[in-house]
């Protein structure tokens, strides 16, 4: 029975219901325009936005601006700004849709791809025409280039880090037990034996945040299939539920049964993991090449820096992948606005592509993707050993998640806590992750 | 508040002489299961916090190679003086205070009076706009952080601290009057109605009876919303453009690396400055809830 | 009286300032939002109309169920609990330590004022396993059981979550019904006491009537705040294991800002709105008939 009270109910209602489509409908005009040309017009300020967490890069720039490109920064001013790494996509979608946008931010891995949002709308600079057109394009190293593209769809990034993943080994632990560096898989896994046996954590493993622990499954489908196994699941030529990529999950659900990530694994964090290396009580530990800043810190670092080894993932028996594609990333995803770019800005590009390089190394020890213009001296010995095997790689590969939406991304990193804990089942790890992929195509 | 009796009268014995002794005796042993449970509860709820102070002395090698509640092997002040300069942590303080003190003086202010308004005056449509204001507790705050961070952008004022200071005084507005206004009616009307017999009106009855009577609950919602605000991390982190306006809240986020690696010796030192900061602040706040108490000037 | 207390001036003066506020920056954004869900994107790529179709999607979405029952469950569990310690240390403050509670309370209420992302990383430290493990383990194994993984599981993460939930608010809901308690006339409970009323009869019976107001706004308001629980799952384990301890916050958090798909995070949004509202509304239904009785 309708009484008086409820029809004033249904009124009042059905009024906001109407307000509410309604000004949803008004507000959804702006943002998307399509220009894509890539000189635009020169801000008021060379504004970046970089990550909270990655002071690095903000004080290099800083000094580049005091001292380097003093004459681009007089020219247009240096303004940095920050946002906290977790919240990039959502600052960067709200920005890019007030046309607020920086000249040089920093943005999601997803955003930036053709299909992304910043890809779509034009937002993202093509540094490749552009660093050729001010001649300095031979300063981003090949190996660096070859990965953003991969990554990415397109230049769109410059690698202020250029890292490489492999397993961080404690020498002293493999020559107390007479183990050399594995070549294949199945060898890794017996030293992985015999170091639980002697008493050590195998792995040092940051279950907490899932990737280190997705990086094994990428490395072990690139090593059985070759380079563009996960190319192909994205293209639709392979699926995830194929026997050799489910082969992969199984093997690292192995690993994980075996013991050899350690007790608690799934809890640890970054921080006590990198902690149960450097202190001797893991033997081996998979990360990148940025647990440099680690390694060289002696109050950190007890088992001492040249006690360090990195050595690549080894190569699957009968796989289509070699042993030296070595996995590759070049951080978060630097791009720039294409509006923004006149000509005091590519002056500024052209300025960090020169200098860049030779004073990250210098100034904090970060491999970066740029190369050296100047000779740098007392460089730690670890971070001499990654640069000169950074700069031997012909081939790189990606890691799993590189070419998967964001929900794929984050449903395989939430996941794979089941997976090594027993709880699901290589096969429904894998299906599910393929399903997610289809549905966000 | 006159003191209360004890809950059970303590059991006599039987020989005359032995009573007062034992009584006394008894009433002691009876108080034991209330140490034992005010210690208790004193354990569980500091001991943490001592952990962390503890912690911020620490190395980060420490920290993560000995036992927990081991003591830390030197007193350096090395992580205080990291979280002061990497952290920026003076500056954090700074735009906490700035932000979290105007917006807690606004919420009090205007919720008092809307509670007011709501509970005690007598108006057509009053419960709807009640069940309004209650509706607002129950949206989730993310959803609106978009709009209004368009809102503010139009308006031009994103590079500063009123985006958030407004959007705190929004956001605890409705828990504010809604708590008001219960707090309102738990008082006899007849308080209200008497000291508008002289003529006076209802703003001056507001004034003169409505706000003096409400001081214990004035404090308690001061309090309440003044943490609300000052851990509240969602808010500053969408308004924060730049690191000039983050609050204590972000800062702490900037003690990680990029890969996740959490610096715990900063970190610690952090919220320990936070922790003594605070217990100034409720110490204080504390202080005129009590002497408010003892002046008796809840009972009218 | 009712023209003193009518006195139109007098309410505009008073609620003036707070319905301006609160119209204009909750009312509209949240209309904004709320029509939002029948829509699909987001602002930058704009937006394309899709009717119901959102609404569909939220049935048939089984992270958005499981998302569903974790924040009920755990608006259920917190509350209860934190009520219940809440009032049991209120009635404790008033009758049992009267004048010297100043000092428990300060310290009770002292883990509220601590940031969310610290308090996580204390439980995580208090029951970690392995090399380090934390006392937790420390004190399974001093009764002779094994280590366990706490935040390997979906119930040990719950759990710790609520024990934490109660460990930083119980303080508060303490001193919130510290408050009411206090508002209770000094004669009623000593003619109570003098009827024959103590102990837990005392409680039952005066007591919980007497705050009845204060302990339903409580019960309100922390269901209202439970049921959005975003900091704590978050902090602790990310929502995880897998997605088994993602409340609808956190989901809606996840959709529209990594994401970007704002249309169907506002349907969430709204689905969460309506379930705080259906809450709400039982408790209202329930104690008005209490009062009735």
């Amino acid at each position: 029975m309708i009484t008086r009270r409820s029809r004033r109910t249904l009124v009042a209602v059905s009024l906001a219901a109407v307000t509410a489509v309604t000004l949803a409908a008004c507000s959804s005009g702006s943002g998307a325009s399509s220009g894509n040309a890539a000189s635009g017009k020169d801000p008021k300020a060379f504004t970046v936005l970089t990550a909270n967490e990655n002071p690095t890069l903000t004080a290099e720039l800083k000094e580049l601006a005091s001292g380097a490109c003093s004459a681009e920064n007089k020219a247009l001013p240096l303004k940095s700004q920050t946002v906290a790494q977790a919240d990039v996509v959502q600052k960067v979608t709200l920005l890019a849709s007030q046309n607020a946008l920086p000249v040089h931010f920093i943005a999601g891995t997803a955003m930036v791809t053709p299909s992304g949002d910043l890809g779509k709308n034009g937002l993202v600079l093509n540094y490749e025409k552009e660093l050729k057109k001010l001649g300095v394009w031979d300063d981003i190293l090949p190996g660096a280039a070859s990965t953003v593209t991969s990554v990415y769809g397109q230049m769109v990034s410059l690698p202020y880090q250029y890292n490489i993943e492999g397993i961080w080994f404690n020498k002293k632990i493999f020559d107390k037990l007479g183990l050399s560096e594995p070549t294949t898989f199945d060898e890794l896994m017996a030293d992985a034996g015999k170091i639980k046996d002697a008493g050590y954590t195998p792995f040092a493993t940051d279950g907490k945040d899932a990737w280190p622990v997705t990086r094994l499954i990428g490395d072990y489908i690139f090593r059985s299939m070759g380079p563009d196994a996960m190319k192909d699941v994205q293209d639709g030529k392979a699926k995830l539920t194929d026997a050799k990529y489910v082969k992969a999950a199984a093997a690292i659900q192995q690993m994980a049964q075996d013991g050899y990530f350690g007790q608690g694994f799934v809890s640890t964090d970054a921080a006590t993991a990198t902690n149960a290396f450097l202190t001797g009580k893991a033997a081996m530990m998979y990360d990148g090449s940025w647990l440099l800043s680690n390694i060289n810190d002696k109050s950190q670092d007890i088992i001492g820096s040249d006690n360090v080894g990195l050595m690549p993932f080894p190569a699957v028996a009968g796989g289509k992948g070699s042993i030296d594609q070595w996995p590759a990333n070049a951080g978060a995803a630097m791009a720039m606005n294409p509006k923004d770019y006149g000509p005091k800005v590519g002056q500024w590009l052209k300025c960090i592509a020169n200098n860049y390089g030779a004073l990250a190394l210098k100034k904090d020890g970060v491999v970066s993707g740029f190369k050296i213009n100047k000779t740098v001296t007392n460089v730690d010995g670890p971070t001499k050993m990654v640069q000169k095997k950074v700069s031997d790689i012909k081939q790189t590969v990606l890691w799993f998640e590189a070419l998967m939406d964001a929900k794929s991304t984050s449903l395989a990193q939430s996941n794979v806590s089941l997976l090594t804990t027993g709880q699901m089942t290589p096969k429904t790890y894998m299906s599910q992750l393929q399903a997610s992929i289809d549905a966000n195509k | 508040m006159t003191t209360m009796k004890t809950m059970a009268e303590p059991i006599l014995t039987s020989t005359p002489s032995g009573r007062a002794r034992s009584r006394r005796a008894l009433r002691i042993v009876r108080r034991i299961p209330v140490w034992i449970i005010v210690a208790v509860l004193l354990i569980v709820v500091l001991y943490p916090q001592f952990w962390m102070i503890m912690g911020s002395f620490k190395t980060q090698t420490e920290f993560l190679s000995n036992p927990t509640w081991s003591l830390p092997q030197h007193w350096d002040l090395s992580n205080y003086i990291d979280a002061l300069t990497r952290g920026n942590v003076a500056v954090n303080y700074r735009n906490s205070i700035l932000v979290t003190i105007p917006a807690v003086c606004l919420i009090v202010l205007f919720g008092v009076a809307a509670g007011y308004a709501l509970e005690v005056m007598i108006w057509r449509g009053r419960n709807s706009v009640l069940l309004l204001i209650l509706a607002g507790i129950m949206v989730p705050g993310q959803m609106i952080l978009v709009p209004l961070f368009t809102f503010y952008f139009k308006i031009g004022i994103t590079d500063s601290l009123w985006p958030m200071i407004i959007t705190y005084t929004v956001d605890g507005l409705p828990l504010a009057t809604f708590l008001m206004a219960a707090y309102f009616r738990s008082v006899p009307r007849e308080v209200f109605e008497a000291s508008t017999m002289d003529g006076a009106g209802a703003l001056r009855s507001f004034f003169t009876i409505g706000l003096p009577l409400m001081r214990n609950a004035i404090l308690t919602i001061a309090l309440v919303e003044f943490f609300s605000v000052w851990n509240d991390l969602l808010v500053a982190l969408t308004f924060t453009t730049d690191p000039s306006l983050a609050t204590i809240q972000v800062g702490l986020l900037s003690l990680n690396d990029q890969y996740g690696s959490t610096q715990y010796g900063p970190l610690f030192a952090a919220v320990s400055i936070n922790i003594v900061a605070l217990l100034i602040v409720f110490v204080f706040l504390n202080k005129k809830i009590m002497s408010g108490l003892a002046a008796g000037s809840l009972k009218g | 009286m009712k023209r003193v207390f009518g006195d139109r001036k007098t309410i505009l003066i008073l609620l003036g300032p707070t319905l301006v506020i609160y119209v204009l920056l909750k009312i509209v954004p949240v209309m904004w939002s709320l029509g939002l869900s029948f829509f699909d994107g987001n602002s930058l790529s704009g937006f394309t109309f899709t009717g119901f179709a959102n609404f569909g999607r939220f049935f048939t979405d089984p992270i958005a169920i499981q998302s569903l029952w974790v924040s009920i469950i755990f608006a259920l569990l917190a509350t209860g609990g934190q009520i219940i310690l809440g009032y049991l240390l209120a009635l404790l403050y008033v009758f049992v330590l009267r004048k010297g509670s100043a000092f428990i309370r300060t310290a009770v209420f002292f883990p509220m004022v601590l940031p969310t992302v610290a308090v996580a990383l204390l439980f995580r430290n208090l029951v970690s396993v392995g090399q380090n493990q934390g006392p937790i383990n420390d004190i399974i194994n001093l009764f002779g059981g094994k280590s366990v993984e706490f935040l390997a599981s979906s119930v040990g993460t719950m759990a710790v979550a609520l024990v934490m939930t109660y460990w930083s608010s119980m303080g508060f809901y303490a001193v919130l019904l510290y408050t009411g308690l206090l508002d209770i006339p000094d004669e009623v409970i000593e003619s109570a006491r003098l009827d024959g009323a103590n102990g837990l009869r005392l409680v039952r019976h005066i007591v919980v009537p007497l705050s009845m107001p204060i302990l339903i706004s409580s019960i309100i308001f922390s269901f209202n705040s439970t049921l959005k629980v975003f900091d704590s799952l978050l902090a602790l384990n990310n929502g995880g294991p897998g997605t088994s301890t993602t409340p609808l916050t956190l989901y809606m958090f996840q959709t529209a800002f990594n994401y970007s798909d704002y249309g169907y995070a506002s349907t969430i949004a709204l689905m969460l709105t309506i379930l705080c509202l259906l809450f709400t509304l039982a408790i209202f239904r329930s104690s008005s008939r209490k009062a009735e009785a």
